[in-house]
């Protein structure tokens, strides 16, 4: 069983449409003693920072919040958050990890790690060891990553030069659109027939073309299925050039946006692994930085009192 | 001799107290990168060997080198610049005259550049111009006539733009250089830079003089040779040193340069035998490759690569502004002129990687030297380095990963721009290939 | 009529004098918008619609125009304009929300060259826009706060997303908001300035648009151009007057 708490409200969602949840999780069924291993993985975004819990190498406590420009210690403040109700105190961890984009930002970590590494480690441990693509997108990255049966990366492609397709540019266009973003996957779908793509992707522009669509008479969910075809065929073409090889993934916040999902499994011919329900029992992908993390703390630990 | 100013045919007018105001912060500016690279080289290497303070001297462009060559022109020596290792420079030596080469390596300048030329267009290229324009670099103003090899489209293109400002010589690359008559015509073309050479310089190539400067050059590249052999072993040399070291000779005095470095190994050698590792030796072993990094911001990658987390070390590359400088000694048989012209021209146009070649087989000489390099230096991943704009050398990444791909080495392709403005994101590229090659993060 | 991708401009002149000036948000009608800015400015005048006797469309959405027959391009209107307002105005810099673009004229006011900002939105006002959102300041306070800088941070200036996190991890390392505004401005000066170079810098030199009202960026602009820019009043209705000015020409001959 386990215990949620949100602490977004409706009201919020009305105005601010790019807002998504924030949220804390404790696994309830779980229990630490002080001889486990307890270990954690802070992964500070560009726009959202996670914090993982793990009672030797499983997990237990998670939470997530945006990475805020008014909270230099957005790391302090989403370990504080994940460790919230679980009774352990941050001086309780054997080992912390930090990563993301402000993994030197992790006052707290003993060791700074790339996301790129987390990501295919936390993706191993989500889904398990048949998983050998996955495509991370963040606040202003993409990443293709593949990785062995271990999670440990072979081989990995970042998007460059560009912030389409990237969470902020999500978050630019459901602001545009006025279209709350945790529906707009579900929204981008609703169209009797898919559009062709949009042929100017950056996120700069957006206004302006969604305008000239808007004008020529497309609905609000033809312009986002438009825009969504295009970010992900992007995606699609990242994942073909860093070599495609089943299973596949997504982590990151995207992984939750049904439409770019469906549209890359479309592209690519392929299905990816189901992500595991996270509203009720399973893990979070977006937080799939922050457990790699966790688990490379605790053999870094484990390394570290072999001596 | 006089020569005549030519007309302007590309370059705009810029009032003097605009290239005066500009060449002061670039400068400025330039200065301060220099001391921070080397302060930072230093930083990595505790126990550095003494033998690097005279290379940190002739790294400063606008210090001691500078006024040496002003002092040599006031006795009447010319100096001729060269923008591609093609250049035969040991021509340049016999006549008594000074070669240095002159691609620029400062960002800042790449932005005035725009003026002339296209953003699109290679930044080195764009940065030389710049550089041009607001009279900035020491070794391309001092230069009395610049040689400009046609390799590539920018190149070709960039000799026709200096030309507003100085004499400029062609010399023609053939593109497919294993065929007979290739060297038959780059024979030809380094006959009439000969005679370039002579006619400016005022000075006859005699054989004498000829055979005294492949000499000279025969010795510089035994003591550049013993230098990369000490990178193959475990670090003695932190390679942001060792490409210091080799990048120097583009302009430095060319017998001193080759005394210094035989002291440098000297200590490298000793060091060698006491196993003082400049870092653990299973440090992720790199090597760079692609468009050449020219000093001093180009450090831009070695810098990242080497302060890294986890760290990573350069062991070797495979760049014309590095290893490809003196890799390849000229062999002569007989000191006829003719005999050493044609080995100069040998070891110029045959014993290069460049990608501007095609032919049947590709460019498998380049291939080649870097597989070989990878076995001998013990490489664990390679950096492939690209100029944005740099069509060869991007064009032949696919060939080149596929053979890396074949033997399991890594290559990560980085491509970047005369600017500072990403070394964030190059950061987190960076560190995420070398956790792939270190093995300390395995579970 | 001024119809730019956030605002729509309108003035009115009546015997070569601006007597009336309206704007309204784009928004996703223009043409209603205009309507608005038209009506705005023609209370500021006293005047009726029909009073009107010619109307001359110029922005980006210029099609989509009520009322005008027909349009002028903004680097024409931008030409016009300044010379109107400086006689001795000959490179016209224009910065608007979503491109810029420099002008060089004639003493007549005729337009001989031009160059734009292609594909960048750097380089325009947005950028500044979603900057200041970074950074949790107002818009209108991002001028006076970098003016207080004595250097400039480094950031990103080629992507608005990518700046965007520059400035979040400038933030975190704690480094002056004032500094991060500055090097915001810095780094688009440095782009327009680029851009102005291609096609020459001739005295004097007028910067319009919606931009130029920011007193930090003219700041940054001055030291990049290394020339001062004069600005007019109400920069960013310099493209309606220029229409405005060549309604005048257009329509002479025209009902009073």
């Amino acid at each position: 069983m386990q215990r949620r708490t949100e602490i977004t409200s409706q009201t919020i969602a009305d105005k601010e449409f790019w807002r998504w949840s924030e949220y804390h999780r404790v696994i309830t069924g779980k229990k630490w003693r002080s001889t486990d291993i307890l270990t954690a993985g802070v992964d500070v975004g560009s726009v959202g920072s996670k914090a993982a819990v793990m009672i030797n190498g499983e997990a237990y406590a998670w939470a997530i919040t945006r990475t805020g420009s008014n909270s230099p210690d957005s790391a302090t403040k989403v370990l504080d958050w994940a460790l919230k109700d679980t009774g352990l105190k941050v001086g309780d961890l054997k080992f912390i990890v930090g990563t993301g984009y402000g993994r030197v930002n992790v006052p707290m970590a003993n060791k700074a790690i790339t996301e790129i590494a987390c990501h295919g480690k936390g993706a191993n441990y989500i889904w398990g060891p048949t998983v050998r693509t996955v495509l991370d997108v963040g606040g202003q990255d993409i990443k293709a990553i593949r990785i062995d049966q271990t999670g440990k990366v072979c081989s990995f492609l970042m998007n460059d030069k560009c912030a389409a397709g990237t969470g902020r540019g999500m978050e630019v266009f459901a602001d545009l659109l006025k279209i709350p973003i945790e529906q707009i996957g579900e929204i981008s779908l609703k169209v009797e027939e898919e559009p062709p793509p949009v042929s100017c992707t950056c996120v700069a522009f957006a206004k302006t073309e969604a305008m000239g669509l808007l004008r020529k008479g497309w609905s609000k969910e033809k312009v986002l299925a438009a825009y969504t075809r295009a970010m992900a065929i992007r995606m699609a073409n990242l994942i073909n050039r860093v070599g495609l090889e089943r299973e596949l993934v997504i982590t990151g916040g995207q992984s939750k946006n049904i439409g770019i999902v469906r549209r890359i499994e479309k592209v690519l011919e392929i299905k990816c692994l189901p992500m595991p329900r996270w509203q009720d029992t399973g893990l979070d992908p977006m937080i799939a930085g922050a457990l790699g993390a966790a688990l490379f703390a605790k053999s870094l630990y484990e390394k570290a009192q072999k001596g | 001799m006089t020569i005549e100013k030519p007309e302007r045919k590309y370059t705009p007018e810029i009032s003097a107290k605009e290239i005066q105001e500009l060449r002061k912060t670039i400068r400025s500016s330039s200065e301060k990168v220099i001391a921070d690279n080397i302060a930072r080289m230093k930083k990595a290497d505790p126990k550095r060997p003494y033998s690097m303070l005279y290379f940190d001297e002739i790294a400063d462009l606008f210090g001691k080198r500078q006024q040496e060559i002003e002092a040599e022109k006031a006795k009447g020596k010319k100096v001729i610049g060269y923008t591609c290792l093609f250049a035969p420079t040991e021509l340049i030596l016999a006549a008594d005259a000074i070669p240095v080469r002159v691609n620029s390596g400062w960002f800042d300048a790449a932005k005035l550049g725009d003026r002339v030329v296209p953003v699109e267009v290679c930044p080195v290229l764009r940065s030389t111009i710049g550089a041009k324009m607001i009279e900035l670099s020491p070794f391309l103003e001092q230069s009395d006539a610049l040689i400009s090899i046609l390799t590539c489209d920018g190149m070709t293109k960039f000799g026709d733009i200096m030309s507003d400002y100085k004499p400029v010589w062609r010399m023609s690359v053939p593109r497919i250089k294993d065929e007979s008559h290739s060297m038959r015509f780059w024979y030809d073309e380094i006959k009439l830079i000969k005679n370039q050479i002579e006619k400016f310089t005022g000075n006859k190539i005699t054989k004498g003089k000829l055979k005294e400067a492949i000499l000279e050059t025969q010795r510089a590249t035994r003591a550049f040779r013993r230098l990369q052999e000490l990178r193959k072993g475990s670090p003695v040399i932190t390679g942001r040193d060792a490409m210091l070291v080799n990048q120097t000779y583009l302009w430095d005095d060319k017998k001193r340069w080759t005394e210094k470095v035989e002291a440098l190994c000297k200590e490298l050698e000793n060091r060698a035998q006491r196993h003082d590792w400049v870092c653990p030796p299973d440090t992720p072993r790199v090597m760079l490759t692609g468009t050449p990094m020219f000093w001093p911001d180009s450090w831009k990658l070695p810098n990242l690569v080497e302060e890294a987390n986890p760290k990573g070390i350069i062991v070797a590359d495979e760049l014309c502004s590095g290893e490809r400088i003196l890799n390849d000694p000229v062999g002569v048989d007989e000191w006829t002129i003719d005999d050493m012209l044609n080995a100069i021209g040998q070891r110029h146009l045959m014993a290069s990687t460049c990608p501007c070649f095609t032919s049947e087989d590709g460019n498998q000489d380049r291939l080649n030297w870097l597989l070989n390099k990878i076995k001998e230096n013990n490489v664990q991943g390679v950096i492939y380095y690209v100029i944005r704009g740099c069509i060869l050398y991007a064009m032949e990444y696919t060939r080149i990963k596929k053979a890396l791909d074949k033997i399991n080495i890594p290559v990560y392709y980085l491509d970047t721009e005369y600017t500072r403005e990403d070394v964030g994101q190059m950061k987190t590229r960076v560190e995420a290939f070398l956790e792939m090659l270190s093995v300390q993060v395995d579970i | 009529m001024d119809l730019g991708t956030q605002k729509v401009k309108a003035v009115v002149l009546k015997d070569n004098m601006v007597v009336g000036r309206g704007q309204a948000y784009s928004g996703f009608d223009p043409t209603s918008a205009a309507k608005a800015a038209v009506n705005a400015s023609l209370k500021q005048a006293n005047a009726q619609l029909t009073d009107v006797a010619c109307f001359v469309a110029t922005g980006s959405s210029m099609e989509l125009a009520p009322y005008a027959k027909s349009t002028v391009s903004m680097m024409g209107a931008d030409a016009k304009a300044a010379t109107y307002r400086f006689p001795k105005a000959r490179t016209i810099i224009d910065v608007g929300a979503e491109e810029a673009r420099a002008v060089k004229c004639d003493e007549r006011g005729v337009m001989t060259d031009f160059v734009v900002n292609e594909r960048c939105a750097a380089g325009a006002g947005t950028f500044i826009e979603a900057m200041a959102r970074a950074l949790e300041v107002k818009l209108e306070e991002m001028g006076p706060l970098s003016l207080k800088a004595e250097r400039a941070s480094q950031i990103n200036a080629s992507c608005v997303i990518f700046g965007e996190s520059d400035v979040v991890s400038l933030i975190h390392r704690q480094e002056p908001k004032a500094e991060i505004a500055r090097a915001i401005f810095d780094a688009m000066a440095d782009r327009i300035s680029s851009m102005v170079h291609r096609l020459g810098v001739n005295p004097e030199v007028i910067l319009v648009g919606g931009v130029a009202k920011d007193p930090g960026f003219v700041s940054s602009l001055n030291r990049k151009l290394s020339v001062k820019v004069l600005v007019p009043e109400y920069p960013d209705f310099n493209g309606a007057l220029g229409a405005a000015l060549t309604a005048v020409n257009r329509c002479k001959g025209g009902q009073k």
